[in-house]
């Protein structure tokens, strides 16, 4: 959602924060209402509990008696989206200034700035991790690398092809890679690194975002085309630390 | 690609995109007619017709929809042809009890009710947002329904979920 109207009131602003808890619209409004920033938080809140309780437990697939098909007519589609080369640039730029920000990290031996410089160098750790992906991580890997008292990660925002265990200021955090509609979208679930306000990340071909969970924070990047609302929410909605 | 191998392939496809959606499916169908045998049913009729109409899918990155607006009409199906009575909450079935059993603490097997007693029309856009990630503007496509009236029943599903929680933090 994109509806950004800086003269809303406290009715408008509450009816659509109450609608989609991801609304980023109404800034102006918000920073001078103390009631509707309470009320947001309360929403927001409300929402993690909502996207728990929904949550149940779903038995093992059990196919039903599949007929025969008639497939002599049937022209295979490919089962994987293929990756504009745009996007192929954009993530190119993307390590580029990641690597550019590691190495002036490590070559001066200076310590990262903040949170938002040490999430970004960490992109160019791992580039194995951007690759474009049809390929699932399997649930006992996700498992392994997200403890079940920090998310419960499923494939809703997109398919996961990537999960390792990385460390972000010292500490274990879970490093996932999703597909996104314009490819891989990076995120990392940092329990212990808290955050005041959400982060923007703004490069030239990347965009992303740290967002404040509880006593931790959740870093989102992906290219700038990429639409990371549904992300967000998907992945906020699976984190189980206390908020 | 010879018959046998196209079928194999089909097959496969078929079994990864499952892997995949299958608890989306089943989440969804549970939360539609919250009666967790119900779901299993609906799936299971979903599963079938997705299997027959597979090739209609062009691209797998679209399969989520697909399986989603396939589980809605089984669902809507099955109510069609058993025209079962509105759910009672204090007179549940043992499968919807089930439903509703497995809350990890009391604070949410509470809200887990509340979303129980939403009516549907509030319940399944906010099902759709919050547990399947959709946008408001998916969702109006996948109910057909303009974004307008998607927002409001997203408000009024909140505000009688926050006025219910606090009853419940009174009492």
């Amino acid at each position: 959602m994109s509806r950004v109207n800086e003269l809303m009131n406290c009715d408008e602003y509450r009816e659509m924060i109450s609608a989609d808890p991801a609304f980023d619209g109404g800034a102006g409004h918000l920073s001078a209402c103390s009631e509707c920033q309470a009320f947001r938080s309360e929403i927001q809140s409300l929402n993690l509990k909502i996207a728990k309780a929904m949550q149940i437990n779903v038995p093992e697939p059990t196919l039903p008696e599949l007929p025969d098909i008639e497939t002599e007519n049937v022209v295979p589609i490919t089962a994987h989206k293929t990756f504009p080369k745009r996007a192929w640039f954009a993530m190119a730029a993307t390590m580029l200034l990641a690597a550019l920000v590691g190495v002036l990290v490590f070559d001066t031996g200076v310590h990262y700035d903040s949170l938002a410089e040490e999430v970004l160098a960490h992109l160019d750790h791992e580039p194995a991790s951007l690759r474009v992906s049809g390929t699932p991580v399997s649930n006992a890997r996700l498992a392994k690398v997200v403890p079940s008292d920090v998310a419960s990660p499923d494939h809703s925002a997109g398919l996961i092809t990537y999960a390792r265990s990385c460390e972000i200021n010292g500490k274990k955090v879970p490093h996932l890679v999703i597909q996104g509609e314009q490819g891989p979208v990076t995120i990392l679930l940092m329990p212990d690194e808290a955050v005041t306000e959400a982060v923007s990340l703004d490069g030239e071909n990347i965009h992303g975002v740290i967002l404040p969970v509880g006593a931790g924070s959740v870093a989102i990047i992906g290219a700038r085309e990429e639409k990371l609302e549904r992300i967000e929410n998907s992945v906020l909605n699976s984190v189980n630390w206390s908020t | 690609m010879n018959s046998s191998s196209a079928e194999s392939a089909r097959r496969r496809r078929f079994d990864q995109i499952v892997a995949v959606f299958h608890a989306d499916m089943y989440r969804y169908a549970a939360w539609l007619c919250r009666d967790k045998a119900i779901a299993e049913d609906v799936v299971q009729e979903a599963l079938l017709r997705a299997w027959k109409s597979l090739d209609a899918l062009r691209d797998d990155a679209a399969a989520k929809h697909w399986l989603l607006t396939i589980v809605r009409r089984e669902n809507a199906r099955y109510f069609e042809r058993r025209r079962l009575e509105t759910v009672d909450i204090d007179n549940l079935t043992a499968s919807q009890a089930a439903l509703l059993a497995e809350a990890p603490n009391e604070e949410l097997e509470e809200l887990r009710e509340s979303i129980y007693e939403l009516d549907d029309d509030y319940r399944e856009p906010l099902v759709l947002q919050v547990l399947m990630g959709y946008s408001t503007t998916e969702i109006g496509e996948l109910m057909g329904l303009k974004q307008g009236a998607v927002l409001t029943r997203l408000h009024r599903a909140r505000l009688k979920l926050k006025e219910k929680v606090a009853d419940d933090e009174r009492a």
